[in-house]
C-alpha cells in the first residue's frame, strides 16, 4: 500500500507540476509536505481572488437583490446539500490534521460538482468561460489537497460523489429558488476558501518543511 | 429548524411575458406560517413596489399589479419577491419580459480548403430581445438529405458556427439559421451555395522580399502557392499589398495573376517596406468563379538600397527624382502600348529592357 500512495503522490505531483506522469518523473524539486502545504495555501488565496471576479459577474447576472452587498436570504432546506464551512471554533481547533484535510477535500470535491452543473446551464458566454476557468483551478486545489494528504500518509476520503446529490437529484423546483441555490453555492465557496487559508496556515506550523521530505527520482514507470 | 414546506407560494411562477404587458401576481403564505396578508410586501429587482398596487385577496394572500412591463433587466429574469414585514424573503418568481426573436440575416459562409464550412450571421434588427436567444444553424443538401444541425458555435465570433466534415462537393446546400427564445422562433431566409463557390485558402507561404540588384526603386517579391490546394485543380489569383514602414496606408497590386513572383517598382530608395500577399483560389475545378480571398500573409520586410551618389541629397532632389520617374513611366506606358501586346506578365521585363535602353540613350545624350 506504500506503493499505492507513491503512485498516487507521483500522479498528483505530476498534475501539480504539469508534467506527463509517465515515464520518468523529472520532478527534481523535493516536495516536502511542508512545501505542498504552502502551495495549497497559495492556491486557496489565488482562488479566493478569482472567485471575487467570478461571483461579481455571476451575481450581476442574477440581478438585484442577489448582487446587493447586504443580501442575506434564508438558507432553505435544499441548500443544506452544500457542505458548510462554518464550524464551532473549539471544534475547529481540535481537529486532527487528517480530519482537517479530509473536510477540505470533501467540501471542494462537492463544490466542484455543483459548479460544473452550473456551467452547463444558460448564462452569457463570458460567464461560462469564467466558470470553466474557475472549475479548472478548483480541480487543481482538490488535487493539491489530495497530494498533501498522501504525503502525510493519510488515505483520501471516499469518492466525492459520496452521499446524495448526483446532478439528477432534487434540483430547485423553480427559477427563483435556483437563483438562491446559486447564491449560496458562491457564498459557501467564499467561506470555504477563507477558512482553508486558516486551515493550511495551521497545518504549516505543525508540519515543518524539513521533517518529511520525499525525493522523487526517475522510477522507471 | 428549517421547515419542510416553502414559507409562501407565488403565482404565476416564472412566467414569460411580452414587453408592455401587465401582470397580477399573488403571494400566498403557507398555513404553517403565522403571517397575514398585511405583514407582506413586494419588491421587483430589489426595489419596493408601492402599496397602492397591492390588493388583499384573502387572509394570507396579497397580490400586486404590474402594468406595462419593460424588457427584463437581466436575461436571468426580473426578480419579483414576496417579503415578510421584517424584510425576510418568503418566495420569489422570475419574470421573463421581452420580445420574440427576429429573423437572423446576412448569412455568409466560407470553406477552408474545401474541407469544412464556417458560417456567420447577424441577429435581426438591433437584436435586443431581453431574453436569452438560442441560435441553431441548419443545413441540408438540396433535393435530398435530411436536415443537419451545426454543433460547433462561436468559432468566428458570437454568431458563427463551424461544420468540420461530411460535406459534399458539386452539390448545392441549403443553409439557414433558427433563432429561438421563450417567446418564439424566427427562421432566416435560406441561403443556397455550393462549397466550391466559397472556398478560401491559407495565405501564401514562404513570402520572400529581396532587392533587385542595385535598383533603388524596386523590390522583388516571391512566394509559394498555399500547399493545401496543391492536389486540387484551380488557378490562384494573388494580390500584394505593401506600405512604407512608418505609414499605415497600404498600396495594393491587383493584377498579379497566377505567378508566384512579382516586382514592385516606383519605390522610394533607402526605405523599409512591409509586404503582404494573399491568395484567391480562382476557378476551382473549372468553375470560373472567384473564391474568397485568404487572409494576408504575415508582413515581410525589406529595404530598398540607397544609392551612394544621393549622399548630399535632400528633399527637393527627391521630389525631382519622383517627377522625373513619373514622366519616364508615362513615356514607358506609351511605348508599351505600341510595342507590347498587353501582357502584364512581360511588363516588368520590358520595363527593365526599356530602362537599360533609356540609360544607354541618356549616356549618349550626356556625352554629346
Amino acid at each position: 500500500s506504500t506503493g499505492d500512495s507513491w503512485g498516487i503522490f507521483t500522479f498528483l505531483c505530476a498534475a501539480l507540476c504539469n508534467l506527463p506522469a509517465l515515464p520518468a518523473l523529472n520532478c527534481s524539486e523535493e516536495l516536502g509536505a511542508g512545501q505542498s502545504i504552502q502551495q495549497t495555501y497559495d492556491l486557496t488565496r489565488y482562488l479566493e481572488h478569482q472567485l471575487r471576479t467570478l461571483a461579481g459577474t455571476y451575481l450581476n447576472y442574477l440581478g438585484p437583490p442577489f448582487n446587493e452587498p447586504d443580501f442575506n436570504p434564508p438558507r432553505l432546506a435544499r441548500a443544506e446539500r452544500v457542505p458548510s464551512a462554518t464550524v464551532d471554533l473549539d471544534l475547529w481547533r481540535g481537529l486532527t490534521d487528517n480530519a482537517r484535510l479530509a473536510a477540505n477535500y470533501r467540501a471542494y470535491s462537492r463544490l466542484l460538482c455543483y459548479l460544473r452543473v452550473l456551467d452547463g446551464q444558460v448564462g452569457t458566454a463570458e460567464l461560462r468561460h469564467r466558470l470553466a476557468h474557475f472549475c479548472a483551478s478548483l480541480q487543481g486545489l482538490v488535487l493539491s489537497i489530495g497530494g498533501v494528504m498522501s504525503s502525510l500518509g493519510y488515505p483520501l476520503p471516499a469518492g466525492p460523489a459520496g452521499p446524495p446529490a448526483p446532478p439528477g437529484a432534487p434540483a430547485a423546483p423553480n427559477d427563483f429558488l435556483k437563483k438562491m441555490d446559486d447564491f449560496w453555492l458562491l457564498k459557501e465557496l467564499q467561506t470555504w476558501l477563507w477558512r482553508s487559508a486558516k486551515d493550511f496556515n495551521r497545518l504549516k506550523k505543525k508540519v515543518p518543511p524539513a521533517v518529511v521530505t520525499l525525493r522523487l527520482e526517475a522510477r522507471g514507470f | 429548524v428549517s421547515p419542510a414546506a416553502d414559507p409562501a407560494v407565488i403565482s404565476p411562477q416564472d412566467p414569460t411575458l411580452l414587453i408592455g404587458s401587465s401582470l397580477v401576481a399573488t403571494c400566498t403564505v403557507s398555513p404553517d406560517f403565522p403571517l397575514k396578508a398585511e405583514d407582506l410586501y413586494w419588491t421587483l429587482n430589489g426595489r419596493r413596489l408601492p402599496a397602492a398596487s397591492y390588493a388583499t385577496l384573502g387572509p394570507s394572500t396579497l397580490s400586486v399589479a404590474l402594468a406595462r412591463l419593460n424588457g427584463s433587466r437581466q436575461q436571468s429574469g426580473d426578480n419579483l419577491v414576496c417579503h415578510s414585514r421584517d424584510g425576510g424573503i418568503l418566495a420569489g418568481s422570475c419574470l421573463y419580459v421581452g420580445l420574440p426573436p427576429e429573423k437572423p440575416v446576412n448569412i455568409t459562409c466560407w470553406s477552408k480548403n474545401m474541407k469544412d464550412l464556417t458560417c456567420k450571421w447577424a441577429p435581426g434588427t438591433e437584436g435586443e430581445t431581453f431574453l436569452h436567444t438560442n441560435y441553431t444553424l441548419k443545413y441540408k443538401r438540396r433535393w435530398y438529405g435530411q436536415d443537419n444541425t451545426c454543433q460547433e458555435y462561436h468559432t468566428a465570433g458570437t454568431y458563427s458556427c463551424h461544420i468540420p466534415k461530411d460535406l459534399a462537393l458539386f452539390t448545392p446546400y441549403e443553409i439557414w439559421v433558427e433563432a429561438s427564445n421563450r417567446l418564439g422562433v424566427a427562421v432566416s431566409d435560406v441561403v443556397m451555395l455550393d462549397i466550391l463557390d466559397v472556398v478560401t485558402t491559407d495565405p501564401p507561404s514562404d513570402v520572400h522580399v529581396s532587392r533587385v540588384g542595385d535598383l533603388e526603386d524596386q523590390l522583388s517579391v516571391r512566394w509559394s502557392s498555399p500547399p493545401a490546394l496543391k492536389d486540387f485543380l484551380f488557378q490562384a489569383k494573388y494580390q500584394i499589398q505593401y506600405r512604407v514602414e512608418d505609414s499605415s496606408e497600404w498600396k495594393v497590386v491587383d493584377d498579379v495573376g497566377n505567378q508566384t513572383s512579382c516586382r514592385l517598382a516606383g519605390l522610394r530608395p533607402g526605405t523599409v517596406y512591409f509586404v503582404q500577399v494573399r491568395c484567391n483560389p480562382f476557378s476551382i475545378y473549372g468553375s470560373k468563379k472567384a473564391g474568397i480571398w485568404s487572409d494576408w500573409s504575415n508582413p515581410t520586410a525589406a529595404s530598398t538600397p540607397r544609392s551612394e551618389r544621393a549622399a548630399g541629397g535632400c528633399d527637393p532632389k527627391g521630389g525631382e527624382q519622383n517627377t522625373t520617374l513619373r514622366r519616364e513611366l508615362k513615356q514607358f506606358f506609351g511605348w508599351v502600348k505600341k510595342h507590347a501586346y498587353g501582357c502584364s506578365n512581360l511588363g516588368i521585363k520590358l520595363y527593365d529592357q526599356w530602362r537599360v535602353w533609356l540609360q544607354k540613350s541618356h549616356k549618349t545624350r550626356n556625352q554629346v
